[in-house]
């Protein structure tokens, strides 16, 4: 049988229903009164970092090409007769799939025939279908797709950024791997990645939206196939704390240069906490947002415009802030910035600054709620990452100002800090 | 499905949208006011700017950032877009709902408020606006332009438009122009200024479960317009071409890794609202979905590229097909582009296809009221419609559509410029 919880939030007031299901796979149903639309999402916990694994049943770990989940996840959607898009036609629903660092997932969002296309949704993605003509097609579109990123400068200023700050972390290499890596992938490659991680005990499905946990679990229970109880496990990463370079650039075709500044965090434990991550986005509102003394002087130096923005990059086994943005001068705004967390550091943080970008973002998380898309891909992080996607109502309101500047003191580290620049050609 | 869009005139060229539901954790107005396309476009395209950056009340964006964090991160968004050949110029504001207060305040109503000052009550001194304030926006909106750039997909559309529509007004970018900007001085932005809200055409869109204070809003925008004298309001008329004449070709080289092919085509069309039903079937089935002709043949059966779609600019007229390919597949995915628009004219699909490309467009346009951004842009683009539709009017339309009218559709379209971005020659 399947265990059912109902998690709760009464300031929310909302619900949602997590179901431990007999096939081993992790479901999520978060009914939305009122609305028109339902989506779903499906997802692994294997994206392009996973460039090694080994299975709990087994002992050595096994290499695969770079770019092989997001290889996977495209071929996937065929099968021996009809591939899943044709399926999907004839329901309307809109169907896609993306592959991250550290997650692939397949979704779907529709307003009418739910139902089938949740059906096609499990049957797709629990049976694959390759074969040496169908992966020797597919190279010549994602060599397009790769060949499409590399004229896209902020994927470039970021990735050229991780390369200087990580030495080993496979968090250093495209998602879509190369156009040399993904010509050595063969079908064999697909089918020994798939039955690796497409085990249903290291996947999680949730839907949101116009839906109830009768509907999910009938379909759940009829086409759901119980996976064997294996895990998987990645390697360990020797990443040394210390950064490859300081400075890295590159020409292409922009109007003017792009910068991300990126300060690496070394952590023992591969995952962050929710408090973490808050406690980051709280610091990154206070050294650079809007209402910062540091925005409004970059602005009226004439060295930032309204690109200029930070985000907490994190996933399995990395953790970096990064600022960003155009600028006529990056090396100037990059000196800008790490003054200004040296001060907050020596000075520490204004009580009432502290409260008023608290409440800036608790309202603002308030307002994702609105958004079923925004809420099941959240569901499916919250199971890989271990906490429950309620949680982040609850932190914002018990944060306290000594937590942010503790983090503050053990996050920002000037020596193992890098600056990414593109300059136009 | 309910429609749930109450449509009143407020007053003339005025007209209040409100959508009215306790479904979402916010609520959310924005004001849009739409202008005729033209040489006054850069000092237009400033206004959402600098209105949502400051007010006389809150006279730098620091001081309105902090007001803003009060109200629980509410968030004000300036911007403008183009719709045929109209300029529309918005500001918005998102906030929580009203319930989720940590006391007894009324957030919409206060964020009504400070929109509201936003628009009528700038940052305004012996009638020009600040000129520190002018400074900054001139050089963020000169550096947005010069930005556009950088997203090749965008710029590549954008040059086939500007070529395709060299001589309309639809050729214009909605940001005005470089030369424009420059030119802008405080006194001429507040010439614009008065100007929009004289002679504009206004939608405001309310969205949220505060949707029952329309009567306040109402209210409050009556009071704040009777200070502007809007007799001679503007006319919106975009000029639709039925036909193209010879095809235009235009390549530009910049140093990039990737060529992207923009075709442009006239629908066929004579205006705005003509066949609409059967003219979205058609570029859905031509290249919108990945059941479509083009997805399905050049990326799918030939892998020349990641993608190839086309999409309407029903407000113009226009059918707009990219793609980014290898250089030396141009001719063939231009052949092939050209091919499958023939199979369209020719009727090469049937009534599964059809049926597809029904389904999928009821699904979306069902959605579309599942958000209150979404909600919001639904109004917006309407703005410059005499009659207003819902969701639910152009579903009644998509459905009844039939494969003939389809073919009779693609039959209309002619092909009017190929425009190519390559790569620059390699230096010798």
């Amino acid at each position: 049988m399947s265990n059912i919880k109902e998690i709760k939030n009464d300031l929310l007031n909302d619900s949602y229903y997590k179901i431990e299901h007999e096939s081993g796979l992790t479901i999520f149903v978060y009914p939305k009164k009122d609305y028109t639309s339902t989506y779903a999402i499906f997802g692994t916990n294997y994206g392009s970092i996973d460039t090694a694994f080994k299975t709990s049943d087994s002992d050595k770990f096994i290499s695969i090409p770079e770019g092989t989940a997001h290889f996977l996840e495209h071929k996937l959607f065929e099968s021996e007769e009809l591939d899943a898009f044709t399926r999907y036609a004839k329901t309307g629903a809109s169907a896609n799939a993306y592959t991250s660092f550290d997650k692939t997932c397949y979704l779907f969002s529709c307003s009418n025939n739910f139902k089938e296309s949740l059906e096609i949704l499990l049957d797709f993605v629990q049976h694959p279908y390759f074969t040496a003509q169908t992966v020797q097609k597919e190279q010549g579109i994602i060599g397009q797709e790769i060949k499409m990123y590399e004229d896209v400068a902020e994927w470039q200023v970021l990735f050229n950024l991780l390369k200087a700050l990580y030495h080993k972390h496979p968090v250093r290499i495209d998602i879509a791997g190369t156009v040399e890596s993904i010509a050595e992938i063969t079908d064999k490659t697909l089918y020994d990645c798939y039955n690796t991680f497409y085990n249903l005990n290291n996947m999680a499905l949730a839907v949101a939206g116009n839906t109830n946990v009768e509907e999910v679990l009938e379909i759940a229970d009829r086409l759901l196939e119980k996976s064997d109880n294996v895990k998987v496990k990645r390697p360990d990463i020797d990443e040394p704390k210390e950064i490859v370079k300081d400075y890295t650039e590159e020409k292409l075709s922009v109007a003017m240069p792009l910068f991300n500044l990126g300060f690496k965090e070394t952590n023992k434990e591969p995952v962050r906490s929710l408090k973490e991550q808050i406690c980051t986005n709280i610091l990154l509102e206070l050294i650079a947002g809007e209402t910062s003394k540091l925005y409004k002087e970059l602005l009226s130096k004439g060295l930032i415009n309204t690109s200029f923005g930070s985000e907490y990059f994190y996933g399995y086994g990395f953790a970096t802030t990064i600022f960003g943005g155009e600028t006529k001068d990056p090396k100037e705004v990059a000196k800008y910035i790490k003054k200004e967390i040296q001060k907050l550091k020596e000075n520490g943080i204004d009580n009432k600054d502290f409260e008023r970008v608290r409440k800036m973002l608790y309202g603002r998380t308030i307002m994702g709620y609105n958004d079923v898309d925004g809420l099941a891909n959240e569901l499916v992080t919250s199971c890989f990452e271990g906490y429950d996607k309620f949680d982040d109502v609850e932190v914002y309101k018990s944060i306290t100002l000594k937590d942010v500047e503790d983090r503050l003191n053990q996050q920002f580290n000037e020596n193992y800090s890098a600056l990414s620049v593109i300059l136009p050609a | 499905m309910q429609n749930l869009f109450n449509v009143m005139e407020l007053d003339k060229g005025v007209r209040i949208c409100n959508y009215k539901t306790d479904r979402f954790k916010t609520g959310r107005v924005s004001f849009n006011i739409a202008v005729p396309l033209g040489k006054n476009a850069s000092a237009y395209a400033i206004l959402p700017y600098i209105l949502s950056r400051s007010c006389g009340k809150y006279s730098d964006f620091s001081e309105l950032n902090s007001r803003l964090a009060e109200l629980y991160g509410a968030v004000v968004v300036g911007s403008v877009t183009k719709s045929g050949e109209s300029q529309i110029i918005r500001v918005s504001i998102n906030m929580v709902d009203d319930r989720f207060a940590l006391d007894d305040e009324s957030i919409f109503e206060k964020c009504s408020e400070l929109l509201c000052d936003l628009i009528f009550e700038p940052n305004v001194e012996n009638g020009v606006f600040n000129s520190q304030d002018v400074d900054r926006e001139k050089r963020f909106l000169l550096e947005k332009i010069e930005s556009e750039k950088n997203d090749k997909r965008v710029y590549a559309l954008r040059r086939c438009e500007e070529i395709m529509c060299e001589k309309e007004a639809y050729g214009l970018n909605c940001y005005g122009t470089t030369k424009g900007v420059e030119a802008l001085t405080p006194q001429s932005i507040y010439e614009a200024w008065k100007s929009l809200l004289e002679t504009g055409v206004m939608q405001i869109n309310v969205v949220g479960s505060a949707g029952a204070n329309e009567k306040v809003i109402s209210e409050i925008v009556k009071k704040r317009l009777s200070k502007f004298n809007r007799e001679h309001l503007t006319s919106l008329d975009t000029n639709v071409i039925e036909k193209a004449n010879e095809v235009k070709k235009i390549e530009d080289r910049l140093p990039i890794k990737q060529g992207k092919l923009v075709m442009g085509y006239r629908a066929g069309i004579t205006n705005q609202s003509e066949n609409f039903g059967a003219l979205r079937v058609m570029v859905d089935l031509f290249g919108g979905a990945p059941y479509s002709k083009l997805f399905m043949n050049v990326r799918e059966k030939m892998s020349l590229c990641y993608y190839c779609s086309s999409r309407l600019f029903r407000q113009k007229g226009i059918i707009m097909v990219q793609s980014g390919i290898e250089e030396e597949n141009k001719e063939k995915a231009i052949k092939e582009i050209n091919n499958q628009l023939k199979a369209m004219q020719d009727g090469d699909f049937n009534d599964e296809d059809l049926k597809s490309s029904i389904a999928g467009l009821t699904d979306t346009l069902m959605k579309v009221c599942d958000t209150p951004e979404g909600i919001d842009a639904w109004g917006y683009t309407q703005i410059t419609e005499e009659k207003f539709k819902s969701p639910e009017n152009l579903v009644e339309e998509i459905k009844s559509v039939n494969c003939d009218q389809v073919k009779e559709c693609a039959k209309k379209v002619t092909l009017d410029t190929i425009y190519m971005l390559s790569k620059e020659e390699e230096e010798k």
